[in-house]
């Protein structure tokens, strides 16, 4: 046989298979099962909500709030300086580079953590850093930041410190009653640090 | 999985060795499929020799089918695969100055370099005029500049341009591909040559 | 084997031994081949070296280093070509085509072809960096990832040269 014919013999029928099947747009996943297991089992991505309050007063730069819930519950009530990406929309192209970067500290966050549990897990596995989830969800700002119930005489010291921490940012925040706020705070837990991405985005052509 | 060095699932060294030794598979066909004879490569304009047209053409779609296929599988990510940017005019203009050196110099870059390694002094030459070449361009960079970067499109594809998926425009390139081989092999037969 | 004229590969059999390649450096490091792009490293290297102040303004070397970082010598492109010539080497040396020789059609002398040859390559590498690459780099692997530019690139090389080919017939047949 010619090798030509040799040749078409092989590729038209890979060239008709690859015509006819759909073509791979999934995103693949970066992290194995158990590296995901073993980060979600050590809760790295929780962010406390005190942290995040401080960062609000602060007007901490490297912060990114990305509220998780629907548009609707969006436009009813969301965090100071909250952006939207509903979990449906998650994987729009639109977003990528909003979630995937080094520069800001994205926090997640719903009414509760379990959507913004979810959207972490999917952006951890696609490979992306410095996303978080903000401890507690809405419920638990409400009721501690925002609202802080007063602790009981008899409990220890840094409780009080950290209700004299969330009454002022509270008021900050617009929440509570007018309380003296006291001057010894406690420093909210550190935050982490934003790490880069890995450099590339694409590997760098020229001939 | 792929691609390895983006991913970083080889170091940059290990890129870098992996670079030398498909530089070597790439010198060693090219040398074997004959490109190191600028008579056999200026052939294809004459239509008596035509290995250079089916050599590139069977090693485009043998790629081409081959990074389709490993995408379906998931063993690439064709979103980090670097697609050549797009520059209208200077792809145009760029392309004419490389056609008529390639007519006039009968090797092209790395086929000089194949030439080279086995002793042609025209292919040695060759590579000297390509290092001026270059030279010039750097130079002169301010001045074609303005040229160098009209027109930016992007990376687009070609099957997105035409609005096919990758797949039919990869059958489409087969058959039209198949067709010119038909073609020069029947020119091979009406202007035959001598081989070098 | 003849002496001199061993025979080639088979040019569909070294078509697809040559995508596989093309494959393997696209499945490797995320890039197609190329050729031109280390005479340009070089180039950037030996302008940085020589006349490190010039080549602070030089537009030219400033574009590379937006996309390289460190020392423009140690890239994917330079290793590839540098395995190239051991490549070339190593095939020509099996077949026993090793010879130092210049090919010139009957009809022309040496010279002349020497003469064209460093013409020819002028034109290719200037050709080449307004292109941003050569056959190899723009036209074979932005085709096998279908670029558009890829494919703009190598109607404009081969349509070039065709069109040219029948001025400069008497320098090959």
């Amino acid at each position: 046989m010619k090798p030509r014919n040799l040749l078409a013999l092989f590729i038209i029928p890979m060239g008709l298979i690859i015509a006819a099947v759909p073509q791979n747009k999934t995103k693949p996943y970066k992290l194995t099962a158990e590296q995901l297991l073993n980060e979600a089992n050590t809760r790295t991505q929780y962010i406390s909500p005190e942290t995040v309050a401080d960062m609000i007063v602060k007007n901490d730069p490297s912060l990114r709030l990305i509220d998780v819930r629907s548009q609707d519950e969006f436009e009813k009530f969301t965090l100071q300086g909250a952006i939207n990406i509903p979990i449906s929309d998650l994987l729009s192209d639109k977003y990528s580079d909003l979630l995937n970067q080094d520069i800001k500290m994205n926090i997640f966050f719903s009414n509760g953590t379990i959507t913004a549990n979810e959207a972490w897990m999917v952006t951890r596995q696609l490979g992306y850093k410095n996303n978080f989830v903000l401890e507690g969800g809405l419920n638990y700002w409400f009721d501690n930041i925002l609202n802080p119930q007063k602790p009981a005489s008899s409990s220890p010291d840094e409780e009080f410190a950290k209700y004299d921490f969330r009454k002022s940012t509270g008021m900050a925040l617009g929440g509570g009653q007018s309380v003296q706020a006291s001057q010894n705070q406690t420093a909210p837990a550190s935050k982490p640090a934003v790490q880069a991405a890995p450099k590339k985005k694409k590997a760098s052509g020229g001939c | 999985m792929g691609p390895l060095s983006v991913n970083e699932i080889i170091s940059e060294n290990t890129n870098l060795f992996l670079a030398f030794l498909i530089g070597i598979g790439f010198g060693f066909v090219l040398e074997q499929s004959g490109f190191s004879s600028s008579r056999k490569l200026a052939g294809v304009f004459y239509g008596y020799d035509a290995v250079v047209l089916k050599v590139f053409f069977t090693a485009a779609i043998t790629a081409m089918l081959g990074l389709l296929f490993f995408s379906l599988f998931g063993w690439i990510d064709l979103n980090l695969v670097y697609v050549n940017p797009t520059y209208l005019t200077s792809a145009i203009i760029g392309g004419i100055i490389m056609g008529a050196g390639f007519i006039i110099g009968g090797y092209c870059p790395g086929t000089s370099f194949c030439g080279a390694s086995i002793g042609k002094i025209d292919a040695l030459v060759f590579i000297g005029g390509l290092f001026i070449g270059v030279l010039i361009f750097g130079l002169g960079y301010n001045m074609w500049e303005g040229m160098y970067l009209a027109k930016f499109l992007g990376s687009p594809k070609v099957s997105e341009t035409l609005g096919l998926t990758d797949g039919v425009f990869a059958c489409i390139l087969i058959v039209v591909a198949l067709a010119m081989f038909w073609v020069a092999e029947w020119a091979e037969q009406k202007f035959p040559r001598e081989q070098y | 084997m003849e002496t001199q004229k061993t025979k080639y590969l088979n040019p569909y059999i070294g078509g697809v031994l040559l995508g596989l390649v093309l494959l393997a450096a696209n499945f490797v490091s995320g890039r197609g081949l190329g050729a031109s792009g280390a005479i340009k490293s070089t180039i950037v290297s030996a302008v940085t070296t020589v006349a490190p102040a010039a080549s602070e303004k030089s537009g030219f070397v400033k574009e590379f280093r937006e996309s390289h970082q460190g020392n423009p010598m140690k890239t994917w492109l330079v290793f590839e070509m540098l395995g190239v010539i051991v490549g070339g080497f190593l095939s020509g040396a099996i077949a026993g085509r090793l010879k130092l020789k210049v090919e010139h059609s009957p009809k022309i002398t040496s010279k002349k072809r020497i003469f064209l040859a460093l013409i020819g390559g002028i034109l290719f590498g200037f050709g080449s960096q307004l292109g941003r690459g050569c056959t190899s780099g723009s036209a074979l692997s932005g085709m096998a990832v279908l670029s558009l530019g890829g494919f703009i690139t190598m109607m404009a090389i081969f349509g070039t040269a065709y069109a040219l080919a029948y001025f400069f017939r008497k320098n090959w047949i």
